[in-house]
């Protein structure tokens, strides 16, 4: 009752500095028992309360049949008026204190009021009387645990609009707290896990507002703290997860007999923390049915498409916007850009993506759009071919594809300064951008005949085959030189045995004169053995290819013998060349008629050898 | 007066063009045209000694400016294209060419190759083709000269020498003909062409009812790879093929 008083002080004083600023909410009426069932003699209060019927109440209040109850008190009327984070509402509640006469089920029936000339009536509901004693105890005695009056009279209730539904369509889900205690303050300390949807929030307000709401009889105080869209992204089922809540609860505080101590104590009394969770919710979600077209992104509402361009005609290198918008209901954050095939020779840059989604009346609608910013670098006609967008309509069940038309560009040559600066260019070629070209060649450009080679020219064959016939020159030179060399020694080998042959005829010569003067013999002998002993010489020399100064009696021995086997020439040979040289140093001792012998052993000897170095 | 004077100026210039001018004579006009900044006029006496039949690096190359000052980047691509046979390593060609092809909308990476290859081209490049032709020449006659040696030595001492200068200058030789024959194939290759049509749309069969490949603009370089009727295959420098019309191409 004090903290009733106080609330009236309060918005009597709230009313005289603000106006009061009703809300336009529709009043209602409705009927609520403090305790539901109640033993039999206990006392109970049924509570009519018009809410929102501005300060001026109702009239003719018209009760329902209470004849099975004893009304020991009433009506007390009391009215209420609540501004709760700005939102006014008000109430007037008539009160009854009744008493129950016998046990069993009765059915409370409507009670009506006129407001403004408007009947309202409550709903009826069933009290049950139950044998038992009232428990005066508790009423006036030590208050019952506040924390487990808490637990009965404070929840959080998650509610779905429907909980079986196609894959990307819309499910309302609301999360709304209960009470009959007074919350003071409450923060969410877990938002609900959202696996498998993508969520759009409707409503989550800083400030709630409150209603009333009835269940079971019991009246209770009703305010929404999230309201949301949800658009499954998967099939099968789903849970939405619990959200929790930590609400501060205000409880009265205990009677006291020292009147300071209550002087002292918080006027709104005890404050305490108390954690709400509502159910889990659990959703089934039927896959999208076959049959998709190909350019099916996911995309279920129901759309319209269009698709614009800012100007039909334009210059190279000035850009065109062309832009597509999406329109509907549905999952419309979830739309991917369309496919747009643009002509080829168009630069073109990532879309801008922009959308705007209403709320409003808790359907998700809106506009998705896609810009595309396009440069024509070339001059023509060009052709945007049409944009198919698709979607799946879930108001017919089946999928649906929007194409625009075509949209026909002209592009005509600007600018030609104009450079396209490609993307991609190095900074060092931008630099080099800067630069102009370097001058033209003014010395002699040394022009030649088209498809005339240089290498197929006779000079240039005359250049390449002179050295070669220089080498050949050279291989001549060098062959006819050695032959040369090489007929010195045949030479002497094939004139050997006619040297030979004419020394001797010079020694017989000089034999014939020795046999006819008797004079100078000596002289004429020497003569004799000297002509033998140089054709001799002079012949082993020509034949062996030895030089005349290298010569001596063994290496002409050696010589012979390596060339033939027959030792008998050898033998032959070595006494003639030992006569000879005897008889040059001592040519006295010899004899006509040896030195015939010594004729005839050469002139056979040289024979010999010319046969036998020749087959050798 | 003034269209009077322009028609007198056609003329002259035109008469010095039938009449017989060398073409070098002609080159220093159409220079002393550029630097008057009459570029439309020296473009078509650079022309003119092409079309009679000559060619070399700077008339190319001065053709191709000529061009790029009258706004035509893919004929500039084209003549530059084709200086660059005559002087490959010249650095104005190159800096000049490297602008232009900033120019053109493709922009065309090359796919990756293999380091010897890039070495390869250098090496190639670092001499224009006539240098090398001298040079392996050269190298030729002293490598004879080094066999001659050998066959005419008296001495053990010259052979030696002589021995060692030819097998050392044969193969100094024989490294240069092969450089100069994968010179000479590229002189002589007539695969590699420039878009010239502003733009065009390659197919992916030689067939204009075909599926589009890609888009090529003016100035890109493109590698032949097969001719049909109409139709040529092309290769781009990044690994792309498709078949391009012939008449939207020019073979440098």
């Amino acid at each position: 009752m004090k903290l009733r008083l106080f609330c009236i002080f309060l918005a009597l004083t709230v009313s005289v500095i603000y106006p009061p600023r009703v809300q336009a909410q529709d009043p209602s009426f409705v009927a609520s028992v403090d305790k539901n069932p109640v033993g039999v003699g206990e006392q109970f209060t049924l509570s009519l309360t018009l809410n929102n019927a501005g300060m001026s109440g109702g009239k003719n209040l018209q009760l329902p049949d209470l004849g099975k109850f004893h009304v020991m008190s009433g009506p007390n009327q009391s009215s209420s008026m609540q501004i709760i984070n700005g939102a006014v509402s008000s109430s007037i509640t008539y009160s009854y204190i009744l008493q129950p006469k016998e046990i069993g089920k009765f059915t409370i029936g409507a009670a009506t009021i006129e407001v403004g000339g408007k009947k309202h009536s409550t709903s009826p509901f069933v009290l049950e009387v139950v044998k038992g004693s009232p428990r005066p105890s508790q009423q006036t005695g030590t208050q019952a645990d506040p924390r487990a009056e808490i637990g009965d009279n404070l929840f959080l209730k998650a509610s779905v609009d429907k909980n079986h539904v196609m894959q990307g369509e819309q499910i309302n889900l609301a999360f709304k707290l209960y009470t009959r205690v007074s919350v003071s303050n409450y923060t969410v300390n877990k938002n609900p896990a959202l696996t498998g949807f993508w969520g759009e929030d409707i409503e989550n307000p800083k400030n709630i507002s409150l209603t009333n709401e009835t269940i079971g009889g019991k009246q209770y105080r009703v305010g929404v703290i999230r309201r949301m869209a949800l658009f499954p992204t998967q099939s099968g089922t789903l849970e939405i997860s619990p959200m929790e809540v930590q609400t501060t609860v205000q409880v009265q505080s205990r009677r006291s007999l020292d009147p300071f101590e209550s002087f002292f104590r918080d006027p709104f009394g005890q404050t305490m923390n108390h954690i709400v969770k509502s159910e889990p919710i659990k959703i089934k979600v039927d896959p999208l049915p076959s049959g998709a077209p190909a350019g099916f992104k996911g995309a279920v509402g129901r759309f319209t498409m269009n698709a614009t361009v800012d100007k039909h005609t334009t210059k190279t290198n000035e850009p065109i916007t062309f832009k597509v918008t999406i329109t509907g209901t549905g999952n419309i954050k979830l739309l991917e850009s369309p496919i747009v095939e643009l002509p080829t020779d168009f630069e073109q840059y990532t879309p801008k993506v922009s959308d705007n989604i209403s709320r409003q009346g808790g359907r998700i609608s809106g506009t998705k759009s896609f810009e595309y910013l396009l440069i024509p670098r070339f001059p023509g006609e060009k052709l945007i071919k049409s944009v198919a967008f698709s979607y799946f309509d879930l108001g017919k069940r089946e999928y649906q594809t929007l194409r625009s038309p075509q949209i026909r560009l002209t592009v005509e040559q600007g600018a030609a300064t104009a450079v396209p600066i490609v993307a991609g260019a190095q900074r060092g070629d931008v630099k080099l951008l800067s630069q102009d070209i370097r001058f033209i060649k003014v010395t002699n450009p040394s022009l030649s005949r088209k498809g005339e080679y240089f290498y197929a020219r006779g000079e240039v064959a005359a250049m390449l085959l002179l050295p070669l016939a220089g080498v050949a020159g050279a291989f001549v030179y060098a062959r006819r030189r050695q032959t040369a060399m090489m007929d010195a020694a045949g030479y002497r080998n094939r004139k050997a045995i006619k040297v030979a042959q004419k020394g001797l005829r010079q020694a017989e010569q000089a034999l014939k004169a020795a046999g006819k003067n008797g004079m100078q013999v000596s002289e004429q002998k020497l003569q004799f053995y000297t002509e033998v002993s140089k054709a001799l010489w002079k012949y082993l020399s020509d034949k062996l290819d030895i030089p005349p100064a290298g010569l001596s009696i063994e290496g002409a021995l050696f010589a012979v013998s390596q060339r033939s086997t027959n030792g008998d020439i050898s033998a032959a040979l070595k006494s003639l060349l030992e006569i000879c040289e005897m008889a040059r140093f001592a040519p006295t001792s010899l004899e006509l008629s040896s030195m015939q012998k010594t004729y005839d052993d050469a002139k056979r000897l040289i024979v010999e050898l010319e046969r036998i170095l020749k087959s050798a | 007066m003034k269209s009077a004077l322009t028609l007198l100026a056609v003329l002259v210039v035109g008469t010095m063009v039938v009449t017989g001018q060398t073409p070098e004579q002609l080159f220093i006009q159409a220079n002393q045209l550029y630097q008057q900044e009459r570029f439309g006029e020296a473009r078509d006496a650079f022309e003119s000694i092409v079309s009679a039949g000559y060619e070399s690096g700077a008339l190319y190359y001065n053709l191709g400016n000529t061009y790029y000052r009258s706004g035509n980047i893919a004929a500039a691509i084209l003549n530059y294209e084709r200086a660059r046979k005559f002087i490959p390593n010249d650095d104005d060609l190159l800096h000049n060419l490297q602008l232009a092809n900033l120019m053109i909308a493709d922009r065309i990476e090359p796919a990756p190759r293999l380091f010897l290859w890039d070495y390869w081209k250098n090496v190639k490049d670092a001499f224009s083709l006539s240098g090398l032709t001298w040079l392996t020449y050269f190298v030729y006659v002293g490598a004879i000269g080094c066999i001659c040696a050998v066959a005419i030595a008296r001495t053990y001492r010259t052979r030696k020498v002589g021995a060692f200068g030819a097998i050392g200058s044969g193969m100094l030789f024989l490294i240069l003909l092969v450089l100069l024959v994968a010179k000479v194939s590229d002189f002589a290759r007539d695969d590699l062409a420039i878009v010239i049509v502003g733009v065009t749309t390659i197919k992916n069969s030689p067939d204009k009812q075909s599926t589009d490949a890609f888009v090529l603009h003016t100035g890109v370089k493109v590698q032949i790879t097969d001719r049909v009727n109409e139709w040529v295959k092309i290769r781009l420098a990044d690994g792309k093929v498709g078949w391009m019309e012939k008449t939207a191409g020019e073979v440098i």
